[in-house]
């Protein structure tokens, strides 16, 4: 039905450009349909009006054979149809004249060929027309030519309401073998879930016509239960097009007129072209179709009556019925619909989560872990559309499924690391907070291996995907905090009872995980500067833990993670490590403070005052008092091993001004500085 | 011994307050999207009774129990039904007859009263197949078809026959499923003419279900040799026949039989002395298991220089029934049906998604 969503047309936006030809757009409004009079009195010399009124008053009976005035007449109308359409009053005027058989039926085809409205076609004149076919005197080749025009011009009708009222009665065409095709077309436009029930009819010798099948999968979608229906899913046929004999015409007008009529040209029917699929062999993959259901449960409640979610058109409707919505037969069919998605925010049903997570499940089951033939490697594309549609589900609900989550689980330990990473990784990083218990079985071991022998995009991509679970996790649980005043012991009798603590433990065992997978990973590639901004993005985070997220939970980076940071090459990495270092001196001073302000509040353990304190010595030693090793500090060198290696005055060689990194800000000031000034050499130590 | 404990799908306690913000927030593993899902992986059991006798045959229908034992079934996995009722098997079976009806004519609607039909569906419960009192009843689905110009008196062809069933099913896995939920996690069908995928289809429409066929592994064929050997003291097993595949080129297929008694004496050479009490069930261990094929390997390669190690197990077949590794099975003997559906069950249940 999304045909009829945009039907109502165009306001007559130009009236202006259409008051120099004798068609007009039919007003909305009664004032101007005043103005309009006025301006047709003035023009009541226009030959076409008066062709037109010729039409009008024509009397029954008049002679065809060797009537001229017809003919002149008629081809006035015929020469104002295809150049500018005609107005819904010539419309009206025309098709009347046409139906009614005033002259005969040899006029008829003709008429209706030049029926092309310039805005609209007014309703009445459609029933009008309809009433006319049962008089019986018009030939079947006309009626079918009317029918066809209806549908054509479909969306132009400025109103349906009528026209569903008389809706059986055009019902009673179906019976008629030629009219069938058609009339099923205009049915299933018309249909509505309020029509429809009484028209169910036992076409037991109706065979399979495409058409039929159409009409009859719309009213199993509206009443399920009393059609048996197999429409294989895939060759869902369309509706034809009937428009030939208008097509070209209907174009034409409407670009001359510049109008922006949605016209049925580009309407072929409402069901949904489906995307031409590869055969293939299994289906997991396949979306189901969205359906209701068909055994219903016995409602106890009469008065509270369920409404199918595929009946469910807009989301106002969704609104309207939000609590009185009948899920689907298949749950896995909600990720078909963006409609259906917004419900599925809503649903509280766990049998109905859980259905939609066997099936989850199941697909990814079968197609990434039972396959034994590497058949993942086969139907790469149709995998890779599945887990996109999969993570943009998740990433709409904000949640992870439990069942991919499962599912991670196992294939993490048969992953290679380069099938579908960017999706595996995507899926990895929605996972729910795990108890840290767990964690280092289920996650740890199998990312270890893959991390350390693979490339250094890979292990990017791992830093990347564990800082969005953490940034995820720790928005959880600041919404969370906020919602529920810390009251967090949700499962009173699984092995997973979290509380405050639970929660910050895996927090912490995550970050503490990070930081060995990244000391290791950037001494293996050489403190590659790409890894190493992954690894600060990461820190970024964790130093703020308490400020911006409310956990209680400071942890500092590792010497592995801190020190390549300072030493780096490139200005970014430095400059981030003191951003970090700042932030984490303000969460360390806020919790303080806040430790002092209340009593029972959070512990941060004095070894993680005594990092910080020992990492922020060491940097403003480095950095400001050129003072590099020093005894007791994290990186110390023998002295006569440094008098060895020879740099000259090597304590200075990390401070602002002789850090490598800093090193192009330093030939850029000196090239500032020395522009004017004559010879003085550029000079290093 | 005992299945490893498996936590999954355990369902929560529902806290009315705030019930939507306390699933929002996801700690722990209670994000609304979830049941808790699989921490610790589910593995085949390592250690099962020795199978005993079952007199199904007083349980069980006559008509049933020939239809069970006599044909050979093709195995799939089912994840749980979602309200599937015993009580309404009339209305499935009037329901499948008219979907199957729709699918074989390509899309005709049918009238829902009184149409003649060629395809009559009977759906029936299999009263006594059950060995713990959460398992759900076994229900058999039969086709018969009526050809359109057969004479009134002639009896209908059974054209199709499928069972869905569960026979000592993990009861905590079955347990922790909400109520709405039926899980007969394992289904038979004897394949013609297409009839299963529509069946299957049907299901999948009507109990939010999914299908997929169930392999039987490796082990679970080494476990069928060691099941079905250890009975034959009570019921000859005849011979051990066993179809192995070698990857050489071109595919060497082995057919290795063991005469009864034989199979029996090295069976029994593996077992280890039973320590179990003179109460307690006689239980086989899965070395034991892996002992007897290690065993029969061994004379193999005695004889004809051949490791099987190098290849894999495909069918195993005695007098109590056979099995294939594409998923194939057959009862021969009713009363050790029980042991071997309680295998497969348990093999269905690992393949649950959650």
């Amino acid at each position: 039905m999304a045909a009829q969503l945009n039907l109502s047309g165009p306001p007559d936006s130009d009236l202006s450009s259409l008051t120099d030809q004798s068609v007009s757009s039919r007003p909305s409004n009664r004032s101007l349909r005043v103005a309009e009079k006025e301006r047709r009195k003035n023009k009541a010399e226009d030959p076409s009006v008066l062709a037109l009124k010729y039409f009008a008053d024509v009397e029954a009976g008049t002679p065809l054979a060797g009537n001229d005035e017809v003919e002149r007449n008629l081809v006035l109308v015929e020469k104002v149809a295809y150049r500018n359409g005609l107005s819904p009053e010539a419309i009206s005027i025309m098709l009347e004249f046409a139906m009614s058989l005033r002259m005969g039926h040899g006029l008829c085809p003709r008429v209706l060929k030049c029926l092309i409205p310039v805005t609209v076609v007014p309703q009445e004149a459609v029933v009008r027309a309809v009433a006319w076919l049962t008089v019986g005197k018009i030939p079947v080749s006309t009626q079918v030519l009317f029918i066809k025009w209806v549908l054509t011009v479909f969306d132009m009708i400025d109103a349906k309401d009528q026209l569903r009222a008389i809706y059986g009665f055009i019902f009673s065409f179906v019976s008629e073998e030629n009219l069938c095709p058609f009339i099923c077309h205009l049915l299933y436009l018309l249909t509505t879930k309020h029509i429809g029930k009484s028209h169910m009819f036992t076409p037991e010798k109706s065979g399979r016509q495409p058409f039929l099948l159409n009409l009859l999968s719309l009213y199993k979608v509206f009443c399920p239960e009393l059609v048996t229906l197999s429409i294989p899913s895939r060759s869902k046929s369309v509706f034809k097009n009937h428009n030939m004999p208008w097509k070209s015409a209907l174009i034409a007008v409407q670009k001359r007129n510049g109008s922006q009529v949605a016209s049925s040209i580009s309407l072929a029917s409402a069901s949904k072209d489906r995307t031409n699929r590869r055969k293939r062999k299994h289906h997991h993959l396949e979306l189901p179709v969205l359906s209701s259901v068909v055994n219903k449960e016995p409602q106890t409640e009469t008065s509270r009556r369920l409404v199918p979610l595929v009946q469910i058109q807009s989301v106002a409707e969704l609104l309207e019925n939000m609590d009185h919505i009948e899920l689907p037969a298949q749950m896995g069919s909600l990720l078909g619909s963006s409609l259906a998605l917004q419900y599925l925010d809503c649903v509280q049903d766990e049998s109905a989560l859980l259905r939609l997570n066997f099936w989850l499940g199941y697909a990814l089951h079968e197609e990434l872990l039972f396959c034994g033939d590497g058949g993942a490697s086969q139907n790469s594309e149709e995998s890779l559309q599945f887990l996109d549609k999969l993570l943009s589900t998740q990433h709409f609900l904000q949640e992870g499924f439990s069942s991919s989550e499962a599912f991670l689980y196992k294939f993490l330990n048969v992953w290679d690391g380069s099938l579908l990473r960017p999706q595996i990784l995507g899926l990895l990083s929605n996972i729910p907070v795990v108890p840290s218990s767990q964690m280092g079985r289920l996650l740890f071991e199998p990312l270890m291996q893959l991390f350390f022998t693979s490339c250094v995009f890979f292990k990017c991509g791992v830093i990347e995907c564990l800082n969005n679970m953490l940034l995820k996790w720790l928005t959880w649980h600041s919404v969370y905090t906020l919602e529920d005043d810390l009251d967090i012991s949700l499962n009173s009798h699984t092995s997973i009872n979290m509380t405050l603590s639970g929660f910050r433990d895996s927090v912490k065992e995550l970050v503490d995980f990070v930081g060995r997978l990244a000391s290791i990973g950037l001494q293996l590639e050489g403190c590659h500067s790409l890894l190493l901004n992954f690894i600060l993005d990461f820190y970024t985070m964790v130093c703020d833990t308490f400020l911006k997220y409310g956990l209680p939970l400071v942890v500092m980076p590792p010497p592995g993670v801190f020190y390549p940071a300072l030493f780096a090459t490139d200005p970014v990495s430095v400059d981030r490590l003191a951003f970090i270092m700042y932030r984490y001196k303000v969460n360390l001073t806020s919790a303080k403070s806040q430790e002092k302000l209340s009593e029972q509040a959070f512990h941060i353990s004095r070894q993680t005052f005594r990092e910080f304190n020992n990492y922020t010595v060491y940097m403003v030693n480095c950095l400001w008092n050129s003072k590099m090793f020093q005894p007791g500090m994290g990186v110390q060198l023998g002295e006569e091993l440094l008098l060895k290696s020879n740099v000259p005055q090597y304590w200075k060689s990390f401070d602002l001004v002789h850090h490598p990194a800093f090193m192009s800000y330093a030939v850029d000031f000196h090239q500032k500085v020395s522009v004017g000034r004559l010879g003085v050499p550029l000079s290093f130590h | 011994m005992r299945t490893p404990l498996n936590s999954v799908a355990v369902k929560r306690r529902s806290k009315s307050k705030s019930y939507r913000s306390s699933y929002r927030s996801g700690i722990g593993a209670a994000s609304r999207l979830s049941f808790t899902p699989g921490l610790t992986s589910r593995r085949l059991n390592t250690s099962r009774k020795a199978p005993k006798s079952y007199k199904i045959a007083e349980k069980v229908t006559k008509e049933q129990l020939t239809l069970l034992v006599k044909t050979e079934w093709t195995l799939s996995y089912v994840t749980p039904l979602y309200r599937f009722r015993h009580t309404q098997l009339k209305s499935y079976s009037r329901q499948l007859s008219l979907f199957i009806a729709a699918e074989k004519q390509q899309g005709l609607a049918v009238d829902v009263e009184g149409t003649q039909n060629t395809f009559r569906v009977s759906f029936s419960l299999v009263q006594g197949m059950t060995e713990s009192v959460d398992d759900a009843v076994t229900v058999l689905i039969q086709i018969h078809s009526k050809p359109l110009f057969a004479r009134q008196d002639k009896p209908l062809r059974q054209v199709w026959s499928g069972w869905l069933t569960c026979i000592n099913g993990n009861p905590e896995y079955l347990r922790s499923l909400p109520t709405d939920f039926i899980c007969l996690p394992l289904f038979c069908s004897s394949e013609a003419g297409g009839l299963t995928s529509l069946v299957k289809s049907w299901f999948q429409q009507s109990f939010d279900c999914c299908f997929s066929p169930l392999e039987i592994s490796q082990t679970s064929l080494q476990w069928l040799m060691a099941l079905w050997t250890n009975c034959q003291p009570e019921s000859s097993i005849r011979q051990l026949k066993m179809i192995w595949t070698l990857p050489a080129e071109p595919q060497l297929q082995v057919t290795y039989t063991v005469n009864a008694e034989e199979a029996w004496e090295l069976w029994s050479s593996v077992r280890k002395e039973s320590t179990a009490g003179e109460g307690e069930e006689n239980s086989i261990d899965i070395e034991e298991v892996m002992s007897f094929t290690q065993g029969l390997k061994g004379h193999f390669i005695r004889h004809f220089r051949l490791d099987l190690s190098a290849g894999s197990l495909k069918e195993v077949s005695t007098a109590l029934g056979s099995a294939k590794h594409s998923g194939r099975i057959k009862f021969s003997n009713s009363k050790y049906m029980i042991t071997t559906l309680m295998l497969l069950t348990e093999c269905a249940l690992l393949k649950m998604p959650i």
